[in-house]
């Protein structure tokens, strides 16, 4: 079985891909997956195999089975377990077959039901790399192709698993397409010029890369407080799925009985414990998930290098970047530091256990440097004029997403001429701007309404509770609850009021050259840099309340990211006029001034 | 109340769309909103009746929130038909709705994706469709809610043939 996938692996620098019509379109005939795939099943089989064996011994010890036959037992379950896991994963190889045309990627794929999937080259917008240890020991990554269409089911291509060379390698023939028309000449160059390999990405400098002092950002998580709940959690099923529970029970019997007999010392104990079991888990995540963690650019690209044991690399176009988002949680933001997220058309959801998401470009990192690139990334994609589209595209239901950058220029058709469309601004000026934004000092602040609605907010929030809290301990024949439920609205109004003077005294939004930039959250911070030709429409929503205070929710609607983002109560008069500007000649026929 | 909730407060406002949905919208969501509260009201009454000693003063909370369900049945369409409206112009389709929380879309010719016409069963035996357009973004798409079967065929045809003319990739 490995043979002839070996062989066939390999297509380094075009030498085995054949090079087609277009020159620069690197092919790759029909081929397997990397046969070395079926030793990594083996080993990961272990992990079903272990608790098996463990399961045999529980039900047999007490049933007088021979030591021998035990033994026996449990190789035979092991054999069975890996062999079938093997056999499986060899059947399952020798089922799936995929090449790369000049202009689809195909996949077959099945034992029983053989599926077929194709994918357009010019739709591919993304390549995930993916390697868990035991993969990257035998040399091996999971490559997953997106097309980067709206979170559809089956948008994905995954080849599960390659070489690292060749998943390399169809990355590189993948992303780096000869041009098609104007505006991508850049990335001939690379795809003629440089090997196919590591040589083609440039010479530059990474926009970030990690440095270990950023560790200390690390417990500023929720993970700190509610991280030892979840590990306790999963350390008792894991108890419970081996059968130990009995004996677990034995050994926290007594330390119950003692925090029962001290409540005080135990309980500042216990919080304390939590605290830095909380913190010590939330810094291994963060060396687990952002270890050798790079961020570079590449022609026409950002390419995401992280992971210390399962490492990660994710290549996102910048033609379908439309901005960036910073987002800075309480803990976080007290400790002076910031995230960066993209803002893209097409990223999909998280795989489920994935620690980040799947905006993520940066770690927790001190916010002059997150401002710093948070600007630069939302600078350098070039916006091209309205000229640069295509002359005309037909059909716009189903070309959607192929010339992502080339359309983001206008804002709406016509009304968008050259010279008033939002990329007519040199490469200076929008830097200028987001960096203000992001600092907050540009930011026009909401009308003092806004803070009043959250007030009124938070004190009707107490208000309910303390209602219900009245209840409680009129009805309830519990004493000491009857004394504690108070402390629920006690509590409830200092932090309800924090809460709403923070988010309003956070609430803010600016126009720049090329950028909408709007920031909200109390809890959570989170200012948006949105391009604004990345600009596909507005809603504007009035609740009974807002109306009645003269607010509104300016929300712009786009392709990207959350698909919407708001500019929470901004007065009636300011938003509209913001929301006019942002997007020339899309709103303005629709306003009475 | 809505006509003239826009022009309460100088400065700036949005202009209500020119059209209104068709008349018959009025008919076909008080019979949605009747199926949707006879049913509550009834099972109100009925538990009223068979599980309770009946007391006078349950009686008059049930009977206010009977007639509370049907007011609203009748009430809340025509509040409604008040503030729905819809506008298609050479650049951009525009749409306001909502009663208590008004709602304004705009969405330019440019990024139009797809154009949808549903009609539910209900919806058809009054002869009215719903046109829907669908951008590229993941927020939803703005709907005309409650046309004319015909216009809204006729629209949806003109949208479509509209947006292919317009250049642009729809992102």
């Amino acid at each position: 079985m490995t043979g002839p996938t070996r062989d066939a692996a390999g297509p380094t620098d075009g030498t085995v891909g054949r090079h087609g019509g277009m020159a620069g379109v690197v092919e790759i005939g029909w081929r397997g997956l990397a046969g070395r795939s079926v030793a990594a099943s083996a080993v990961k089989s272990l992990a079903l195999a272990g608790p098996a064996v463990i399961a045999l011994i529980r039900i047999f010890t007490g049933s007088g089975w021979p030591m021998g036959g035990l033994v026996a037992a449990c190789a035979g379950a092991t054999v069975l377990i890996v062999g079938g896991v093997a056999a499986y994963d060899v059947a399952r190889l020798r089922a799936t077959r995929w090449r790369l045309t000049a202009d689809r990627l195909e996949l077959h794929a099945g034992m029983t039901v053989r599926r077929v999937r194709s994918i357009p080259r010019d739709r591919v917008r993304s390549v995930d790399l993916r390697a868990d240890p035991v993969l990257r020991l035998l040399g091996l990554t999971v490559v997953k192709v997106g097309t980067g269409e709206h979170a559809a089911d089956g948008d994905e291509l995954t080849l599960d698993p390659l070489t690292r060379d060749d998943a390399e390698s169809l990355r590189h023939a993948l992303l780096l397409r000869p041009a098609r028309g104007g505006g991508r000449g850049h990335q001939d160059h690379a795809g003629n010029g440089g090997s196919g390999e590591d040589s083609g990405d440039g010479g530059d400098a990474p926009l970030a890369e990690l440095r270990w002092s950023w560790i200390r950002y690390a417990p500023l998580s929720a993970w700190t407080f509610a991280g030892t709940a979840a590990l306790a959690g999963v350390v008792w099923k894991a108890v419970d799925n081996l059968g130990l529970e009995d004996l677990a029970e034995q050994a926290v019997g007594p330390v119950w009985d003692w925090v029962a007999d001290h409540p005080l010392p135990a309980v500042t104990l216990l919080l304390a414990a939590n605290l830095v079991v909380g913190a010590l888990g939330a810094t291994l995540l963060f060396a687990e998930s952002w270890g050798h963690y790079r961020l570079e650019r590449e022609p026409g690209r950002l390419r995401l290098r992280r992971g210390l044991l399962t490492s990660r690399s994710l290549t996102l176009e910048e033609r379908r970047l439309r901005g960036v988002e910073l987002s800075e949680p309480l803990l976080l933001r007290l400790g002076g530091g910031a995230r960066v997220k993209a803002v893209a058309t097409g990223l999909g959801k998280a795989a489920e256990n994935e620690t980040e998401d799947v905006g993520a470009l940066t770690p927790p990192l001190p916010r002059p440097l997150a401002h710093r690139l948070a600007t630069t990334i939302a600078t350098m994609h070039p916006a091209p004029g309205p000229d640069t589209r295509p002359a005309a595209g037909p059909g716009a239901d189903t070309d959607a997403d192929t010339d992502a950058g080339s359309g983001a220029g206008s804002g709406a058709g016509s009304g968008a001429g050259p010279g008033a469309g939002p990329g007519a601004g040199p490469g200076a000026g929008p830097g200028a701007d987001v960096d203000a934004g992001l600092g907050g000092a540009g930011l026009v602040p909401h009308p003092p309404a806004a803070r009043r609605r959250r007030l009124v907010r938070a004190v009707a929030v107490t208000v309910v509770l303390a209602v219900l809290a009245g209840a409680v301990s009129w009805l309830v024949p519990l004493p000491w609850l009857r004394a504690w439920v108070w402390a629920v609205p006690v509590v409830t109004l200092p932090v309800a009021l924090w809460a709403a003077v923070a988010g309003a005294h956070n609430l803010g939004h600016a126009l720049g050259r090329r950028h909408l930039v709007a920031r909200s959250g109390a809890v959570v911070r989170r200012t948006v840099v949105l391009e604004r030709a990345g600009i596909s429409g507005w809603t504007v929503t009035e609740s009974f309340f807002q109306r009645r205070a003269g607010l509104v929710t300016v929300s712009a609607v786009t392709a990207a990211g959350d698909g919407h983002y708001e500019i929470l109560d901004v007065g009636r008069g300011d938003g509209l006029d913001l929301a006019a500007r942002a997007a020339p000649g899309l709103l303005e026929p629709f306003l009475l001034r | 109340m809505s006509e003239q909730v826009s022009e309460q407060v100088s400065g700036v406002s949005l202009r209500p769309p020119r059209h209104r949905v068709d008349p018959r919208a009025v008919s076909w969501w008080t019979v949605q909103w009747l199926i949707l509260l006879v049913p509550v009201a009834a099972a109100g009454a009925a538990a009223y009746w068979v599980l309770t000693e009946r007391p006078p003063w349950l009686g008059v909370v049930t009977a206010a929130f009977v007639a509370g369900c049907l007011a609203l049945a009748v009430g809340a369409p025509r509040a409604y038909y008040r503030t729905e409206r819809w506008e298609v112009t050479d650049e951009a389709v525009y749409t306001r709705k909502g009663w208590i929380t008004h709602t304004w879309q705009v969405a330019p010719m440019s990024r139009i994706q797809r154009i949808d016409t549903a009609r539910g069963p209900v919806q058809r035996l009054f002869g009215l469709a719903d046109v829907k357009v669908t951008t590229a973004s993941s927020a939803g798409a703005v709907t005309i809610a409650a046309l004319d079967h015909r216009l809204a065929a006729d629209l949806a045809e003109r949208l479509t043939t509209r947006t292919q003319a317009t250049p642009g990739d729809a992102t």
